[in-house]
């Protein structure tokens, strides 16, 4: 009577019964491998959808121009990244709500409305950012963007509106894997790394306003408020509670620490090459790969573009679900990556909205990718400064989060965070102004 | 027809239309009634937060409310069970739609004189009401009221108001099947779905129905906060084989407690099935069913399945056995019903199809297809009849993902 099953059928059949008990427990060992894996998620992402190409360029420009010398603010700014993200990871896991949902519930629907115009906005422009940058690194690779460009955004757009969250959530995560070629190419560069280390534990400030520039949009590429936007929807939709808290807040702080590692490194592979020889502007992320070639070999340029290609995938994922995200929570929509589209059409549609502005305006010639990277700043700059308000004094709020809320210590030391980085974006905000 | 956007932020006027400071939020009692009475208005009076009690009001209109008297009685407010703020507790928030069975989000809240009083009849979930509140104040009256859900379809989250939690009940909830009960939790956020559970709780049979529903992750985040003998108390009422599927789910450590704390009957069931892979016939069988010798007649068998707890599916075939428990027959109860008090069960019992427990779900699904089976018995080597395995618990699983949440009503992974 037994019945001889296709291979493709068991896995489907896996597929159905993921849900389902499983009796016969796996190994030990692959147990444990599974528990870490399964922990990873939103706060890796989150953080590392951070090191996108805009990211990557301004993280090159930085090693290009001072070289280490600004190695110490990155361990500065992961503290205020852990800071805000664990905040926001906490909110979702206690509340079960997202930001966008909890600043309108608290703050009334106008500043809600206001943040999601603002994200939308700005999560627009970065979403095109990051195809021009899928087009730039497999343009290094010989793919005409033409091509390359409308692939990629059917990939995401196949990930994000047809998987489950769970294995949306899974590729994400394998996304990062790509950035493992940041370490390889700083190695690769020869570094001195006695200076890299003394770079970092030792401060080395100028005042002068070019390094200012640097020093600002560095901290502001580093903190963007879809990071804490989606960290909390996301911890929200795979269903974290209060008792999930101690993994998760591990699962941010590493995961944030990592992001900035890679940064971190960028910055040492263009500032043992590109500073040392004289050659001082990087202009975008395929620029940077471009002139590591003569110092660093073709390796480092191909890892670059590796490394290019893996952060534009999963940064033009993650911002049109953010953006997806905030609309559905503040209208109320259905929503959830889990989700197909005629269940939950707006956050569907804001999703494909997105991806297709993105591709059409990535693949048009002649489209000022730098004038439109400028104006997100600006709106960025005016976001991050009421995103992270609101998460300080919701996460401190003992109403909403009960025995959850911030501590007395970690309240004032949020709070420094919050003012100081705001202080930073609305500086970057009129620098930007006054340099037009 | 009045809007909530436009009475809050109004002034406050005495008797004589003289204005003596601005009204906050209108404060409604929930509950008994089908409509919602206004019970008083919160208004800020030279600075300071007074509560106006609904009899000292004479009318309430947009941009304004009137005051019987001439002179108010300066009073801090103080929650009441059952009330409260319109405001600052309901509009912005997640409802429950229970005609649409869905979440939904107040943008407005409707507010009409019925009954000789003021008295909250339904929530705008439309862009007018959003946008009524967006513009400036004198373009705001122009927007019209749009269609809005009937407050009696509409059941409000009151858990996090301080003094209502769990006083009000939510009684329109019982209107809904468990399924869209436990696809409302499963969209809620933990503690809306917790006062959903907590409503549903007034009736223990439906609490376990509604948690048979809910995946397993949602099943364990609202069983973990309770103690074993709660949990217990919910396992002894759901199905023995998701009872089962439940126990396997929990932490290690609580799974024998649990199980040592149900009833005999479940117990034993429950054990029994503990033993196998979900993935199998043997994960999925329930041990409900009739089970009778081939020698007793139709009439002592429909005495038998007159007296069984079994679920109506698993009954719709009787099976046989021999002298030594071995299945060697089965009947539709169809078939069984048209035949002869007297006749003895073995003489109209066919060969029954049957699997063993390690059959995985697909051998199970051909095997109803091909013999048109609404339920499968599951024998063990000696031909003894383990469980039956019934045409619903196999679809639920078999059925391609998308199906069963394009017909859901809040489908989710």
């Amino acid at each position: 009577m037994a019945v001889r099953v296709p291979a493709a059928i068991t896995l489907v059949r896996d597929r159905v019964l993921a849900g389902r008990p499983r009796l016969r427990p796996r190994s030990r060992h692959a147990t444990r491998l599974v528990a870490l894996l399964a922990v990873l998620g939103p706060g890796l992402i989150a953080a590392n959808a951070g090191n996108d190409a805009g990211g990557i360029a301004t993280y090159a420009s930085v090693g290009a121009k001072y070289g280490y010398d600004l190695l110490w603010m990155m361990v500065v700014i992961t503290v205020s990244l852990i800071v805000v993200q664990e905040m926001a990871a906490r909110m979702g896991a206690v509340t079960g709500k997202g930001l966008a949902e909890l600043i309108r519930e608290q703050y009334g629907v106008r500043w809600a409305l206001f943040s999601t115009v603002s994200v939308l906005l700005a999560n627009l422009g970065i979403c095109i950012s990051e195809f021009v940058g899928i087009g730039a690194a497999l343009n290094l690779a010989g793919v005409p963007f033409q091509v390359s460009v409308p692939i990629a955004a059917v990939v995401v757009w196949l990930l994000v509106v047809r998987g489950s969250y769970k294995v949306a959530e899974r590729v994400f995560v394998l996304m990062t894997i790509p950035f493992f070629a940041y370490p390889i190419a700083a190695i690769l560069a020869h570094p001195n790394w006695g200076s890299v280390g003394k770079a970092i534990v030792a401060p080395h400030v100028q005042l002068n306003s070019a390094y200012l520039f640097l020093f600002i949009a560095t901290a502001g590429t580093t903190i963007t408020p879809f990071m804490q936007l989606y960290v909390q929807s996301a911890v929200v939709e795979k269903g974290l509670g209060p008792e999930d808290l101690k993994t998760e807040r591990a699962e941010v702080i590493s995961g944030s620490i990592f992001a900035n590692l890679i940064a971190m490194f960028i910055i040492i592979a263009t500032g043992a090459t590109l500073f040392v020889h004289g050659d001082h502007t990087v202009n975008n992320a395929a620029d940077a790969a471009r002139a590591l070639k003569p110092f660093a070999g073709r390796f480092a340029e191909a890892l670059f573009a590796v490394g290019l290609l893996g952060a534009s995938l999963l940064a033009a994922a993650i911002l049109p679900v953010t953006a997806a995200y905030v609309i559905a929570e503040t209208f109320g929509f259905e929503k959830g990556i889990s989700h197909r589209p005629r269940e939950a059409p707006v956050f569907v549609g804001v999703i494909t909205t997105l991806i297709a502005i993105g591709t059409l305006v990535a693949i048009i010639p002649g489209v000022p990718v730098i004038k439109l990277l400028v104006g997100v700043q600006v709106v960025n700059g005016v976001l991050l400064p009421i995103t992270l308000f609101f998460v300080w004094r919701l996460a401190s709020s003992r109403e909403l989060m009960g025995e959850y809320a911030n501590g007395h210590t970690f309240n004032l030391l949020a709070g420094a965070t919050v003012l100081a980085t705001s202080t930073l974006s609305l500086l970057l905000l009129g620098v930007t102004f006054s340099g037009l | 027809m009045l809007h909530l956007s436009l009475i809050v932020g109004g002034e406050l006027r005495d008797r004589s239309g003289g204005k003596i400071g601005r009204v906050d939020d209108l404060i409604v009692r929930l509950g008994e009634d089908e409509y919602p009475p206004v019970t008083g208005l919160l208004a800020t009076v030279a600075g300071r937060q007074v509560f106006v009690p609904a009899d000292e009001v004479e009318e309430i209109d947009h941009g304004r409310v009137a005051l019987r008297s001439v002179r108010l009685d300066l009073q801090p407010f103080r929650r009441r069970a059952q009330e409260v703020l319109l405001k600052k507790d309901v509009l912005d928030r997640q409802l429950i739609n229970v005609d649409g069975a869905r979440l939904v989000r107040s943008n407005e809240i409707e507010i009409a004189r019925l009954g000789g009083w003021y008295r909250v009849v339904g929530v705008d979930v439309g862009l007018r009401g959003l946008l009524r509140r967006l513009v400036p104040r004198p373009f705001a009256e122009t927007v019209g009221a749009s269609e809005f859900l009937d407050w009696a379809s509409v059941e409000p989250f009151t858990g996090h108001v301080p003094t209502v939690r769990l006083r009000v009940p939510h009684p329109k909830l019982a209107r809904l099947h468990p399924a869209q009960l436990a696809d409302l939790v499963e969209a809620a956020s933990h503690h809306e779905g917790e006062e959903i559970i907590k409503a549903v709780g007034e009736d223990p049979e439906l609490e376990a129905d509604v948690f048979e529903e809910l995946e397993s992750h949602h099943q364990l985040e609202f069983l973990e906060e309770r103690s074993d003998e709660q949990v217990a108390e919910v396992l002894a009422r759901m199905e023995a084989d998701d009872a089962a599927d439940l126990v396997t789910e929990m932490p290690e450590e609580r799974r024998e407690d649990v199980v040592e704390l149900l009833p005999a009957v479940q117990r034993r069931r429950v054990r029994a099935l503990l033993g196998y892979d979900a993935a199998t016939a043997g994960g999925l069988m329930s041990p409900e069913f009739v089970c009778v010798y081939a020698q007793a007649t139709q009439a002592e068998v429909l005495e038998r399945i007159r007296n069984s707890h079994s679920s109506a599916e698993a009954l719709a075939w009787i099976y046989v056995m021999n002298a030594r428990k071995r299945l060697t027959g089965a009947v539709a109860l169809a078939d069984l019903l048209r035949a002869d008090p007297e006749l003895r069960i073995g003489e109209i019992a066919g060969v029954p199809q049957r699997v063993r427990p390690d059959a995985d779900l697909e051998e199970v699904a051909r095997l109803m297809t091909d013999y048109d089976l609404t339920v499968v018995p599951v024998v063990d080597e000696q031909e003894r009849l383990l469980g039956v395995i019934t045409v619903d618990d196999l679809l639920e699983l078999v059925l391609p993902k998308g199906w069963r949440r394009r017909f859901g009503v809040l489908g989710e992974d």
